[in-house]
């Protein structure tokens, strides 16, 4: 067992070990047919990312295009009479830096105390053996099958009664409900990924409990981390339902509430397709922001102190 | 995995407290968000409650009168089937394409590694309203570019094919815009988990002459396990709630009736009847399907938990 | 460390933000003492006034806001707009709660009954009167009435017309049809296996329905506060017969496709492509996206709205025996919430709204005023005579308590889509009559 926890610390100062050039000597036949996987492998990843991104590139395309344009036969495959009106509309028309406001708050707010609240119980569930354990974690588990749809009547009595409507709190709570049961099971995964026997070897070699889980088992749940990080920032930003009937005062609008305001279609025009997809772009930047930033940061802060350590 | 029973004798006490008190964060915010509207939820399925009662009328107490009503709706079942045909194919799917992606971000170097993640995440952070109308767009009998690049390479029965006229091929764009939108987090999430198993096992491993597929499936997929289980859980139940993808794909019409699934149901009763005790008997009709669906696999992840 | 400290700034951030946002939200005033019918100046109070979708231009939100100011020293008037799609959630959630109720709201026309029967508006019979009488759009009147009460009044009309390509019509010798079998005539020659005649989904019943109401035939009837489905009324079976026959022989589109952005088939092509149809039925609105590609003042290629008349032009569905065949009349209504607390003031912002100077604004907005004395203020153009003409002729759907439950379940689009589709017509409605009727009465 101990030879496996040796492995899997030096595993954990080097993350990025895919990379490395491979140490061990092989006969030529075998490298070349690895050499000529990985360039399939690459190939193939290419077509991945090209399917997965055209469709947000047509996104991009759709907004810096012309309402007349759009959908047109032959389809452009290119900005050929690009336009910048529709993204410069969406932002100086609307309330977009109030919503923009409002959304960063309630998704930072949520995030942080999603990742908190579901480390400690991820912990919990993952390191303890506790009466009331199996219970909690079934509960955890059914709690995110109840389909959300039903519930909004009651969602909007409860922040009423409690004078919490178009409030960061009173959204962050219920969203952090919804999204924590989820996270818990997630970090579990990742915790459990870690034995506590690792700990427990640094400890022999002099570490306290504190700085063992510091310097040791919380670099490897970076990962996991990041992953559950996007992931609550991703349900927080994008949740549409819940906002609806929490935040019912155009102030409090979140950014998917003001988004929605763009596919009205009224009795003097039909739906903007062009601000709409200026909007929804609009929507995506702050994640893939959120993202780098979360991924460099992790990635380079913690485990590079793991190293040091 | 053996657990820390080895700890000195005076810090017992402390440490047999010590998991409860890392869950009150977690059960509290738990009470306070889900309590009240899921105890609303019970009681409301066991009332009359519509839109009148919203406004202040008596909800009369009626049992389970409710839920006799729905399971003798003819329309129930064909809508439970499809959804749970549906939920599968696409969580399967999903998961399977997820970590089939997850272990291409292994095997290319770093470069087309970052390409293929940030394609993921552009995905992923893609407003869903947004994906759904780009893909709907894409697949437009008439100006869809499909319909047209299958024109271009030859297939000209494709000129105007509708692809949302029969529930079938109804479904297989529906499918396909599920799983491009979720393949993003099951990749990333289990690429996260793969960066946990060591290289050196691997390496051992195909050292002493296992295969790439005797590795995976006898090395990582262990490790990875609890991490590949829950995703494949969370698909499980995302993808029998389906509902604002399909709604926003029946709007350019398609078959309505034939391709409705279940969380089209629960609209269709709370917002569409404002019957909101009808909608509250479905949603715990639907949470007792997903038990039931996953129950097998909710067994599993038990009693592994519990070893 | 550092990103210990970052966190705790974000989160002092958050909470300084949230702090905010939840002070602005104190509960209104719970001074119910402006009741209705007292003279005295209600309590000076901010209220709000929900209107739906983007319909209400700008220039008239503002105007209502800074007459309302001035009539109303020491208040003032707060408009939010919502979705369309999201109104009935919002509205189901906010108007029983004394605390947050909009005073003044707008809503669809068809989705009045669900709320007037259940008692959301207050009772405004006694300024009915005053607001415009047997002048308001009667129509619209009677969905928002319950037991010969008022609660709910029109606010504004559409309706929807026949746009056309001129130069197509012209080309093969045809002049704006008559009657309404004319037309079928006319559409049916002017298809070709690459041009629809007349462009219609097969699921596009609010189109759809015109044929029915030519033919004097209803969707549904109230005998003694029961509602009864007539598809097997004869005169229904003949204008769904018209309809099947129309949709069969003059349209490319699919049975299975409705609310088509039909103004894009009326085009040229971006590359000058011809056009897909040479008749399409569409709201009034639809003007602005047809025409030739111009450039607007920004720069960015727009269509022209339909500048060039011998190749665009609009006319009403004739009727069966010529006149103008009834369509469904597009529109909202306007109310007071029941729970308001500032009813006295509500009723203030009515007045204003159904003043000679508000409607006329209405009017020379493109939208149709409530008070037909204001309907000159539309203009006198081609469009304007299109739409006050089949206006007067428009009809609602059925204000049935149980009418929301049959659009959400799309009753219609599958009754039609099967029509589209070749179905027997006197088959398929003894079918849906019986599908139909329970639901309109709240009991599907």
């Amino acid at each position: 067992m101990s030879a496996t926890v040796r492995v899997r610390a030096g595993a954990a100062a080097r993350p990025a070990a895919a990379d490395r050039p491979d140490a061990t000597v092989r006969s030529r036949r075998t490298g070349v047919r690895r050499l000529a996987g990985r360039v399939l492998a690459g190939l193939v990843a290419v077509a991945v990312s090209l399917v997965w991104v055209f469709p947000v590139y047509w996104m991009l395309l759709s907004a810096l295009t012309p309402n007349a344009r759009l959908r047109a036969m032959p389809p452009t495959f290119w900005p050929s009479a690009a336009t910048w009106s529709n993204l410069r509309d969406v932002i100086t028309g609307t309330s977009f830096a109030t919503a923009l406001r409002m959304s960063l708050a309630v998704t930072g707010l949520t995030v942080l105390v999603v990742l908190g609240f579901a480390f400690l119980a991820a912990l919990a569930i993952s390191r303890f053996r506790f009466r009331g354990r199996t219970a909690f974690v079934l509960t955890v588990l059914i709690v995110q099958m109840l389909p959300a749809e039903g519930l909004f009547i009651a969602q909007y009595k409860m922040l009423s009664a409690t004078g919490l409507l178009n409030s960061v709190i009173g959204i962050s709570v219920l969203y952090t409900a919804a999204i924590v049961p989820f996270t818990i099971w997630m970090l579990r995964g990742f915790v459990e990924g870690v034995p506590a026997d690792l700990e427990e070897a640094a400890m022999i070699d002099g570490l306290s409990r504190t700085q063992a889980f510091w310097r040791i088992t919380l670099p490897l749940l970076a990962p996991g981390l990041v992953a559950s990080g996007v992931y609550a920032f991703l349900q927080a930003w994008n949740e549409f339902t819940v906002a609806l009937v929490a935040l019912p005062a155009e102030s409090a609008q979140t950014l998917p509430l003001w988004l929605r305001g763009f596919l009205a279609a009224s009795a003097n025009k039909g739906v903007d397709w062009g601000q709409v997809m200026a909007a929804s772009t609009l929507l995506a930047v702050p994640v893939i922001i959120f993202f780098l930033v979360v991924q460099s940061r992790m990635t380079s802060g913690l485990v590079s102190g793991a190293v040091k350590g | 995995m053996t657990t820390t029973t080895s700890a000195p004798r005076t810090r017992r006490g402390r440490r047999a407290r010590l998991p409860y008190v890392l869950l009150i964060p977690a059960v509290a915010v738990l009470a306070v968000g889900m309590g009240y509207p899921v105890y609303w939820q019970i009681t409301t399925s066991l009332h009359t409650y519509g839109l009148a009662q919203q406004f202040g009328q008596p909800a009369p107490f009626v049992g389970l009168a409710n839920y006799t009503r729905i399971l003798g709706d003819e329309r129930l079942w064909a809508v439970v089937v499809r959804s749970v045909l549906f939920c599968l194919v696409n969580a399967f799917l999903t998961v399977g394409i997820g970590v089939g992606v997850a272990l291409l971000m292994r095997a290319v170097n770093r470069i087309v590694r970052v390409v293929l993640q940030v394609s993921m995440l552009l995905a992923w952070a893609m407003p869903m309203v947004a994906a759904v109308t780009v893909w709907k767009w894409l697949f437009d009998w008439r100006t869809g570019v499909v319909n047209w690049l299958l024109v271009q390479l030859g297939a000209t029965s494709y000129d105007q094919h509708n692809w949302f006229a029969q529930p079938l091929s109804f479904f297989f764009v529906a499918s396909v815009i599920i799983v491009w939108m979720s393949v993003p987090f099951v990749a990333l999430s289990v690429f996260a988990a793969l960066t946990q198993v060591p290289d050196e096992v691997v390496e051992a491993a195909r050292i002493d002459g296992a295969g790439p597929v005797a590795t995976f499936r006898w090395i990582t997929v262990p490790m990875i396990r609890p991490v590949l289980a829950i995703v494949l859980l969370l698909q499980i139940i995302w993808d029998l709630r389906v509902f604002a993808q399909i709604r926003l794909l029946q709007d350019s019409g398609a078959p309505v009736s034939e391709t409705n699934l279940l969380g089209n149901f629960i609209f269709e009763l709370g917002i569409g009847r404002q019957d909101f005790a009808s909608a509250a008997a479905v949603s715990i009709l639907v949470l007792a399907l997903t038990v039931l669906v996953s129950w097998p696999y909710v067994r599993s992840l038990l009693k592994e938990d519990r070893s | 460390m550092r990103i210990v400290r970052s966190a705790a700034l974000a989160i002092a951030g958050v909470m300084a933000l949230a702090a905010c946002s939840s002070g602005s939200t104190t509960p209104a005033a719970s001074s119910g003492s402006d009741a209705p019918g007292t003279s005295a100046a209600p309590e000076a109070a901010d209220i709000t006034l929900w209107v739906a979708g983007g319909d209400t231009p700008q220039e008239l939100r503002d105007y209502l806001i800074t007459t309302f100011a001035e009539q109303n020293p020491g208040s003032t008037l707060t408009i939010e707009q919502q979705d369309w799609g999201d109104l009935v959630t919002k509205l189901t959630t906010a108007l029983p709660d004394p605390a947050n109720t909009p005073d003044v709201v707008e809503v669809g026309n068809t989705q009045s009954p669900t709320f007037t029967t259940i008692g959301a508006f207050a009772d405004i019979t006694d300024m009915y009167d005053e607001l415009g009488g047997s002048k308001l759009l009667q129509s619209f009147v009677d969905v928002g009435k319950v037991d010969g009460k008022n609660y709910a009044l029109p606010y504004y009309f559409g309706s929807r017309y026949m746009f056309y390509r001129k130069d197509i019509w012209d080309a093969a010798g045809l002049s704006v049809p008559t009657t309404l079998s004319d037309f079928a005539a006319d559409v049916k020659q002017l298809r070709t296996d690459t041009m629809s005649g007349f462009a219609m989904g097969g699921q596009d019943w609010r189109d759809g329905i015109s044929w029915v109401f030519a033919n004097g035939g209803e969707l549904a009837t109230q005998d003694g506060g029961t509602w009864t489905s007539t598809l097997s009324d004869p005169k229904t079976i003949t204008g769904l017969q018209q309809w099947q026959s129309i949709y069969q022989t003059a349209s490319n589109v699919p049975a299975t496709e409705r609310d088509v952005a039909y103004w894009d088939f009326l085009n040229d092509g971006t590359d000058g492509a011809a056009p897909e149809a040479a008749t399409i039925m569409a709201p009034g609105w639809a003007r602005w996206s047809i025409g030739d590609l111009t450039k607007n003042d920004a720069g960015d290629e727009v269509r022209d709205g339909m500048a060039d008349t011998s190749k665009f032009g609009v006319f009403p569905l004739p009727g069966v025996d010529g006149g103008v065949a009834p369509v469904f009349a597009g529109g909202s209504n306007i109310a007071i919430s029941a729970t308001s607390q500032h009813q006295q003031l509500a009723r203030n912002l009515l007045k204003i709204i159904f003043s000679p100077e508000y409607q006329t604004m209405l009017g020379k907005h493109g939208l149709g005023p409530a008070n037909s004395d204001y309907v000159s203020s539309l203009g006198d153009d081609v469009f304007a005579k299109t739409m006050i003409e089949t206006a007067a002729a428009s009809k609602l759907t059925p204000a049935a308590p149980g009418w929301a439950a049959v659009e959400a379940a799309f009753v219609y689009e599958d009754l039609f889509q099967k029509i589209a589709e070749g179905g027997d017509v006197t088959a398929l409605a003894k079918q849906y009559d019986e599908k139909i009727t329970p639901m309109l009465n709240g009991q599907g």
